[in-house]
C-alpha cells in the first residue's frame, strides 16, 4: 500500500514535469543539477575538514555549532517552502482504507526528498569522522551512523510536525498573514543580528551552550565525536534517542490533527458579510480617468487582488520585510555614508517592485487560472486586458512606495520629500522594463496559483527564473542614472539619464506588449491549458 | 431573420499530434434553431466548441457564425455570442454581482446598464447574497452565474457546454425555461448534455459525434424513427460493445 502510494506521489510529480514542456524538464534537470552539485560540493569540504587529523579542537569546537546549523535549516525549510513551493497534501488519501499511521509513514518517507542536501552533508561529515584516527577512526562504525541516523529522524519528525502545524495556522483566515510575515520576520532576524554585529559578539559565548550535549545537536555531535567528557557516548546516544521519540510523538500528533483540520471552515469568508462603502468609491477611482472595457478590467484586478491572501501577503511583506532587509545598511550607513543608505527608499521601493512580480505582473493571469479564458472570449483586445493589469500592478506598486515612505516617516529616518519624489519616479521607470518582461513571461510561462494558499510560490519556475536573470538588466538604465550623479556630482545629469531611460523603458514596453499580444494570440490554447491544471493526487503546488 | 445560418462549420479537423479530436466535421446550425450536440465522453464535443468560440484554432476547415467568418472578424463575432463553457470562467474574487457588471461592461454596456442588469439576473437566478464572493459559491450556483453572464448583452447565439450540470432541478427548469424564451425570440442555441431526456425535451436539431466524427445528425423525429428514444439511439450508434458481464469477478 505505502509502495502504491510513493508509485503515485513519483508518477504525479513525473507528469507535471513533463507536462511544461521538454525545455521546462531540461530547466529543472539543469536546477537540480546545479542544486545537489553546490550541497555535493559542500559534503566533500565537510568530509575533508573532519577527516583533518590536526584539526581535532576546531571539530570538536564546530561540529556541535554546524549541526545545530543543520537543525536551524532543517526545520526553517517548511517555512521555506511553505513560501515557495512543494507541499504534501495526505489529505487526499483519507477516502481510501489506509491506516493513519502509513499515512504517517508516507509522510516521513516523503519529506526525505525535501531534505537529501542535508543528507548529504550529514554523511559527508560522518565519513570524514570515520576517517579521522583522532576520533577512534573505524572503530566508530557503528557509533557515527547511529547518531546520523537519530539526528536525521528526529530532524525529519520534528519538521512533519512543525510543518502540518504552520499550515494550520496559515489556513486561518484574519490571522494567516500576520503569523506568515512573523515567521518571515523570524526567519530574517539572524542575519539582522548579524548585520548589525550583534550576534556576531554572542557567538563565542554561544558556543559552548551548542555542545552541551542535553541538547539534540549537541548530543549528536558528543556521540559522533566519541566524547568522553560530560556524558559518555552511550548516554548522548539515550538522549538524542530520547529528542527523537518526542519529536515522533510530536510530528505525529501533529500530523493526526492536520488530517482532521477543516481548512474550508478555516477559510470560510468573514469579509463576505460586510459592505465597505469606502473601499468601494477607491475600486470606482479608475473609472473617473479611463474608459471602459479598460475601467472594468482594472477595477477587477483591484478588487480581485485586495481579497487575494498570497497578494496581501507578499504586499505586506514589500515594505516590511524590504524594511527589515534594507534596515541595518541604513543604520550603518548614519556612520558610514554607503550608496543604499543615501538612495534608501529608492532601494527599497525597487525591491518591493521585483517581489510584486511573483503575485501581479509576472504572471498576470495566474490568479485567474480557466476564468482567464474570459479575455479571450469578450469582444476586447488581449493588449488591452494586459494594459489594464499593468495599470492595476502599478497602483499597488505606487501604494508600496507610499507605504514605505510612511514607514520611513515613522521610523524618523530622515527620509525627504525630494527622497520620495525620486523613488517614485525611478521606480515607474524600473517599472516600464519589468512590466514589459512581466507581460512576456504572463503569456509565454503561464500558471495557475492558488489565491488561497498564501505559502505556495508565484509563476513557473521559468518565469521566475526569467525574471531573476532579467532584474538587472531591467535595473540597469536606472544604475546607469545614479552612477552619472556620482560621477559628475550633477543632478540635471541624473535627471537627463533618467528620461533617456524612460523614453527606451516606453519602446521596450511597447514592443514587449507587440511581442505579447502576437504569443498570447498564437499560444492561447496552451496558456489556457497551463492555467486550467489543477492539482495532482497529492502534490500540492 | 438573416438568410446565413448560425452556424456553418466545413470539414473541420483539429489534430493533437497524430490523433484528430474533431475529423472533417460538416455542420449547418440554422438561425432560431435549439441544437443538441450529443457524445460519448472524448468525443470532441468541447474540442468543437472551443473551436466555435476561437479559444482553439482548427487544424483546417472553415467556421462562419451569423454569417461572419472567424477568426477574420472575431471581435465582431465575440459581441454577439453567449458562452457558458465546461470549465470555469468565473472570477472567484468577485461577487456575482461585481462579476456580472464586469461581463457587461466587457461587452460594451454602460455601467448604469450592466448594474441594472446585473440586479435583474441575480433576482431570477436567485443569488442575491450580495457579499459572497464567487469563491464560496456551490458548483450549482456557480452554473446558474455562468448562465446569468451569458445572458447580459443580450446574444444572438448561446454557445453551452453542459449548463444543467449540478443545478437543482428548479434552477434547471428555470434555465431551461429562459433558453426557449430565447430560442422563441430568434436567438440560436447549441449545447451539449449528457442528460438525453433534457435533449429531447428542449431541441429541434440533434448531431451525434463519435470519435470526433458526426455518426448521425438530423430533426429529433428523423432520429428516432417513431419508435425509439433519443437514448436508444444514442447507445446503439456510439455504446455498444461494453460487455461488464465478461468480468467474471464483478459478479
Amino acid at each position: 500500500m505505502i509502495r502504491a502510494i510513493l508509485r503515485a506521489q513519483w508518477l504525479s510529480m513525473r507528469i507535471f514535469r513533463l507536462a511544461s514542456g521538454r525545455r521546462g524538464a531540461l530547466f529543472s534537470v539543469i536546477v537540480a543539477v546545479l542544486w545537489y552539485g553546490f550541497w555535493t560540493f559542500l559534503a566533500a569540504v565537510a568530509e575533508e575538514l573532519t577527516a583533518a587529523r590536526g584539526l581535532r579542537m576546531q571539530i570538536e569546537t564546530w561540529l556541535p555549532a554546524g549541526l545545530l546549523g543543520v537543525f536551524a535549516y532543517w526545520q526553517l525549510a517548511p517555512l521555506a517552502s511553505a513560501t515557495m513551493g512543494a507541499s504534501l497534501d495526505l489529505r487526499k488519501l483519507l477516502v481510501y482504507p489506509v491506516p493513519r499511521r502509513s499515512l504517517f509513514l508516507v509522510e516521513i518517507l516523503l519529506r526525505i526528498t525535501t531534505c537529501a542536501e542535508l543528507l548529504l552533508l550529514l554523511t559527508g561529515a560522518a565519513i570524514g569522522l570515520l576517517r579521522n584516527p583522532a576520533f577512534g577512526g573505524w572503530r566508530g562504525l557503528a557509533r557515527v551512523p547511529l547518531a546520523v541516523v537519530l539526528f536525521a529522524a528526529f530532524n525529519l519528525m520534528l519538521a512533519a510536525g512543525l510543518r502540518n502545524l504552520i499550515e494550520r495556522l496559515l489556513s486561518r483566515k484574519g490571522i494567516r498573514e500576520a503569523i506568515a510575515l512573523l515567521l518571515m520576520l523570524v526567519g530574517v532576524l539572524p542575519r539582522l543580528l548579524m548585520v548589525t554585529g550583534f550576534a556576531g559578539r554572542r557567538i563565542e559565548h554561544a558556543l559552548p551552550t551548542a555542545a552541551n550535549p542535553f541538547w539534540p545537536w549537541g548530543a549528536a555531535a558528543h556521540c559522533m565525536l566519541g566524547l568522553s567528557t560530560g556524558v559518555r557516548p552511550v548516554a548522548a546516544a539515550a538522549v538524542l534517542a530520547g529528542w527523537t521519540a518526542a519529536a515522533y510523538l510530536f510530528g505525529r500528533w501533529q500530523f493526526m490533527r492536520g488530517l482532521r483540520f477543516d481548512f474550508q471552515a478555516a477559510q470560510a469568508t468573514v469579509a463576505s458579510a460586510k459592505s465597505r462603502p469606502f473601499a468601494e468609491r477607491l475600486y470606482r477611482l479608475p473609472s473617473l480617468v479611463l474608459p471602459d472595457p479598460l475601467s472594468a478590467m482594472v477595477e477587477k484586478e483591484l478588487r480581485s487582488l485586495v481579497r487575494t491572501p498570497r497578494f496581501r501577503l507578499v504586499f505586506v511583506m514589500g515594505f516590511s520585510f524590504g524594511l527589515v532587509v534594507w534596515l541595518p545598511m541604513i543604520l550603518r550607513g548614519r556612520v558610514t555614508h554607503s550608496a543604499v543608505s543615501g538612495n534608501f527608499l529608492a532601494v527599497v521601493s525597487l525591491y518591493a517592485l521585483f517581489l510584486l512580480a511573483q503575485v501581479t505582473y509576472g504572471n498576470s493571469f495566474g490568479f485567474d487560472g480557466s476564468a482567464a479564458q474570459l479575455y479571450f472570449l469578450a469582444p476586447v483586445a488581449i493588449s488591452r486586458a494586459l494594459a489594464a493589469k499593468n495599470i492595476a500592478a502599478a497602483i499597488f506598486i505606487f501604494l508600496e512606495i507610499a507605504a514605505v515612505a510612511a514607514a520611513c516617516t515613522l521610523l524618523r529616518l530622515g527620509i525627504s520629500s525630494g527622497q520620495i519624489a525620486e523613488a517614485f519616479l525611478v521606480t515607474a521607470i524600473a517599472a516600464l522594463y519589468l512590466l514589459g518582461i512581466g507581460n512576456l513571461s504572463s503569456v509565454n510561462y503561464p500558471r495557475h496559483m492558488n489565491a488561497q494558499r498564501v505559502s505556495a510560490g508565484g509563476g513557473s519556475g521559468r518565469a521566475q527564473g526569467v525574471l531573476f536573470l532579467l532584474y538587472p538588466v531591467a535595473l540597469l538604465p536606472v544604475f546607469l542614472a545614479y552612477l552619472a550623479r556620482y560621477a559628475f556630482d550633477n543632478q540635471a545629469v541624473f535627471y537627463a539619464v533618467l528620461a533617456c531611460a524612460a523614453a527606451l523603458g516606453v519602446a521596450i514596453y511597447w514592443m514587449a506588449m507587440e511581442s505579447a499580444v502576437s504569443a498570447a494570440r498564437n499560444r492561447r490554447e496552451s496558456i489556457l491549458a497551463e492555467l486550467s491544471r489543477g492539482e495532482g493526487p497529492m502534490v500540492a503546488e | 431573420m438573416p438568410d446565413t445560418p448560425a452556424i456553418a462549420v466545413h470539414d473541420l479537423r483539429k489534430l493533437y499530434g497524430d490523433k484528430a479530436a474533431v475529423d472533417s466535421l460538416n455542420l449547418v446550425v440554422p438561425r432560431g434553431c435549439f441544437f443538441g450536440f450529443l457524445g460519448p465522453n472524448g468525443a470532441g464535443k468541447s474540442t468543437t466548441i472551443r473551436m466555435l468560440t476561437g479559444l482553439v484554432p482548427p487544424s483546417s476547415g472553415s467556421i462562419e457564425l451569423l454569417g461572419m467568418r472567424l477568426p477574420d472578424r472575431e471581435l465582431e463575432i465575440q459581441q454577439r455570442i453567449g458562452l457558458v463553457p465546461d470549465e470555469s470562467l468565473l472570477f472567484d474574487r468577485l461577487t456575482g454581482a461585481e462579476f456580472l457588471e464586469f461581463v457587461g461592461r466587457m461587452y460594451g454596456l454602460a455601467r448604469p446598464t450592466a448594474v441594472e442588469r446585473a440586479q435583474s439576473l441575480l433576482d431570477l437566478f436567485e443569488l442575491r447574497e450580495k457579499r459572497k464572493l464567487i469563491a464560496e459559491y456551490s458548483k450549482g450556483m456557480r452554473k446558474r452565474l455562468a448562465m446569468a453572464a451569458s445572458l447580459i448583452h443580450h446574444p444572438d447565439l448561446f454557445l453551452m457546454d453542459e449548463p444543467f450540470e449540478g443545478v437543482d432541478a428548479v434552477g434547471a427548469r428555470l434555465m431551461k425555461d429562459i433558453l426557449l424564451d430565447q430560442v422563441r425570440r430568434g436567438a440560436t442555441i447549441f449545447l451539449t448534455s449528457h442528460v438525453l431526456e433534457v435533449v429531447e425535451r428542449l431541441c429541434d436539431r440533434v448531431a451525434i459525434i463519435d470519435k470526433g466524427k458526426i455518426v448521425r445528425e438530423g430533426s429529433m423525429d428523423e432520429l428516432r424513427g417513431g419508435t425509439e428514444s433519443l437514448e436508444d439511439v444514442f447507445v446503439r450508434l456510439v455504446g455498444a460493445g461494453r460487455e461488464f458481464h465478461e468480468l467474471e469477478w464483478l459478479k
